[in-house]
């Protein structure tokens, strides 16, 4: 089973996620870290998620423009690309990481989110 | 400022091979102004190369640590007692601080991490231009402020080759003729006819081409 990790924005997962998983709308074995803000996000703790076993890694921030912070969102998305050329010189296919975005309290594009990492690792 | 990049991850991985125990030490001089190896690059590269290091089936004990500057003795000296418990010391400084961690710390095996590349101006956030060259016989006065030896592809003296061409330098359409610059920065300034005096042929001793440099002054000698 692919082991997921998600790192959320206080504003963009307002629901339980054990109460999703019991549902069966994301993968069991997802892992969500919740943040006051993505922009709190570094570079390290992307990477050290893949080396405590991750196999898939998302981060999911408010819509760049609506970020509660201004900018939190938009730095994280830079962080996440600079993961992903890490990611590259270490031959890590750099798709395992992304950058998501969702509007305030949103569940839907989380849930998105983790499916399509999900679906990404069983490719 | 020193301009600097961090080496490709795969031969940093290659130059570890091997060790358990890694000391990553950042510098808080140039190289973290320019983003390459000040305390945020270290807590990166700690990370990617744990990683780096599980990927390939082994493990590595990584410790970080970030110095003031790497280029005076009392910050690295500490580093003959600490970077001796290492494998290896892995210096995010420039080559200098590469060099001066190998000149004062005998029993500390140090590894360079970064590729000093040049001495340059930060553009904007993520880019940087080299502006110096170093060469030890600056003739800024003469040029209108910009420098001939690092900005012309040929470091000419006098003048534009043949293949500045609309403003642009032959090696690439993206780079600016330094000599069209300087002639019309100095036409702006009425100092054009300053150009018709031909700058004698240089002593490059000074760049480097007679053995490593030093400088001394006397009155601040111990």
């Amino acid at each position: 089973m692919s082991r997921i990790k998600g790192f959320c924005c206080n504003y963009t997962l307002s629901v339980d996620i054990e109460a999703l998983k019991k549902e069966g709308l994301v993968p069991e074995d997802l892992e969500i870290e919740r943040l006051p803000c993505t922009g709190r996000l570094e570079v390290p703790e992307i990477l050290d998620a893949f080396t405590e076993g991750a196999d898939a890694v998302f981060v999911v921030g408010c819509q760049v423009d609506k970020c509660h912070n201004l900018s939190g969102s938009y730095r994280a998305s830079k962080r996440v690309k600079y993961a992903k050329k890490i990611l590259e010189e270490l031959d890590i296919n750099p798709d395992c990481v992304e950058m998501f975005f969702a509007g305030r309290g949103e569940t839907e594009p989380v849930v998105e989110a983790a499916r399509t990492m999900a679906s990404r690792v069983d490719q | 400022m020193i301009i600097a990049e961090r080496k490709p991850m795969k031969e940093l991985l290659g130059m570890i091979s091997g060790v358990k125990r890694l000391l990553i030490v950042g510098c808080r001089g140039c190289v973290a102004v320019c983003s390459a190896g000040g305390d945020k690059e270290v807590s990166i590269l700690a990370a990617a190369l744990k990683l780096g290091v599980k990927k390939a089936g082994g493990d590595i004990e990584i410790d970080t640590d970030t110095l003031v500057r790497q280029c005076d003795p009392e910050y690295i000296e500490p580093l003959n007692d600490r970077g001796s418990d290492y494998d290896a010391v892995l210096s995010m400084a420039c080559g200098v601080g590469v060099n001066f961690i190998g000149d004062r710390c005998p029993d500390v095996n140090v590894l360079p991490a970064l590729n000093t590349t040049f001495y340059g101006a930060n553009l904007s956030s993520g880019e940087w231009k080299e502006m110096c060259a170093g060469c030890g016989a600056c003739v800024l006065h003469l040029t209108g402020g910009l420098c001939p030896v690092a900005r012309c592809a040929k470091s000419l003296s006098n003048g534009p080759c043949g293949g500045s061409q609309g403003g642009r330098c032959e090696i690439n359409p993206d780079v600016d003729c330094i000599w069209q610059q300087i002639y019309d920065k100095l036409a702006s300034m009425n100092r054009k006819d300053e150009l018709r005096e031909i700058m004698p042929i240089r002593d490059w001793t000074t760049a480097g081409h007679g053995g490593p440099r030093r400088r001394i002054r006397e009155d601040l000698l111990p």
